[in-house]
């Protein structure tokens, strides 16, 4: 995927930005402006959780979606429309996780030519290995004041 | 009206089943987790739409729609996916699909992409 998606290319503009304000508008709040890149130092996640989607064909690739457990909570209340103080089932979880990377894995795979395949998602606690030569781009995001962060990955 | 959500994520299925609602289709509404679990749901059930997503464990979209009409089930079909590549549109097209919606999507999304089909 490294040389099938230039940042760089995109005049300043980072799509990535463009397509999580897209997911998050349209299926997590309702309306636009919760979401925004992270401003200051990013501190590091607590409680943490991963989704993920590789990207396979000559470019193979991987979005990656991190959060903490709490905050993926709100994401699977909000993709479910349930109240604030309604339980969450890990099963939920798990699944809400895995769409919001998967959708947006889905929208960055659009960036690369043809042909390329999507994975399904995988939700771990643990961060997968990942060699940090690989990361391509990280955009760390403030969704309500928590922190979300998507990377792109080659994959070796 | 009866639709058929096929999604292996049940939360994307809400997704999409509230969507429908948002879009103001009051339709009786029959969920099934992979390909294979919607085709025998059209089998047994004859709904008068199909909603699925295209990457799914078991039986992909695409390989259910195949299946469909391999057994004379003409259904109208949809996809809902998370992909929206040209390439994938004109396979959905040329297997028989009548649309392609890319996630994320809105009821106005719904409302534009399904109205045509319904006249």
């Amino acid at each position: 995927m490294s040389s099938a998606i230039d940042i760089s290319a995109f005049h300043g503009t980072d799509p990535v930005l463009a397509i999580a304000e897209e997911v998050f508008t349209a299926m997590i709040d309702g309306e636009p402006g919760l979401v925004r890149p992270w401003t200051g130092d990013v501190p590091p996640l607590a409680d943490e959780m991963h989704a993920w989607v590789d990207v396979h064909g000559p470019f193979p690739g991987r979005v990656l979606v991190s959060t903490e457990a709490g905050t993926a909570q709100d994401l699977a209340r909000a993709l479910l429309g349930m109240g604030a103080d309604e339980a969450v089932s890990d099963e939920d979880l798990v699944d809400a996780l895995g769409e919001v990377a998967n959708v947006v894995g889905g929208n960055v795979k659009a960036l690369v030519a043809d042909p390329h395949a999507l994975g399904l998602p995988v939700v771990d606690r643990a961060r997968p290995a990942t060699r940090p030569e690989d990361l391509l781009h990280s955009l760390p995001l403030d969704w309500r004041g928590r922190l979300v962060e998507v990377g792109l990955w080659t994959l070796p | 009206m009866r639709v058929l959500v096929t999604d292996d994520s049940r939360v994307m299925r809400q997704i999409v089943i509230r969507t429908l609602r948002q879009a103001g289709y009051d339709w009786d509404v029959t969920e099934a987790p992979d390909g294979a679990a919607g085709l025998e749901v059209v089998r047994q059930e004859d709904p008068d739409l199909v909603l699925s997503d295209w990457n799914m464990p078991e039986m992909t979209g695409i390989e259910f729609l195949r299946a469909m009409r391999a057994e004379g089930i003409e259904t109208p079909f949809g996809f809902v996916t998370s992909e929206g590549s040209a390439e994938m549109r004109e396979q959905a097209e040329a297997e028989g699909a009548l649309f392609l919606i890319a996630k994320p999507f809105t009821a106005d999304t719904f409302r534009d992409t399904i109205d045509p089909f319904l006249a």
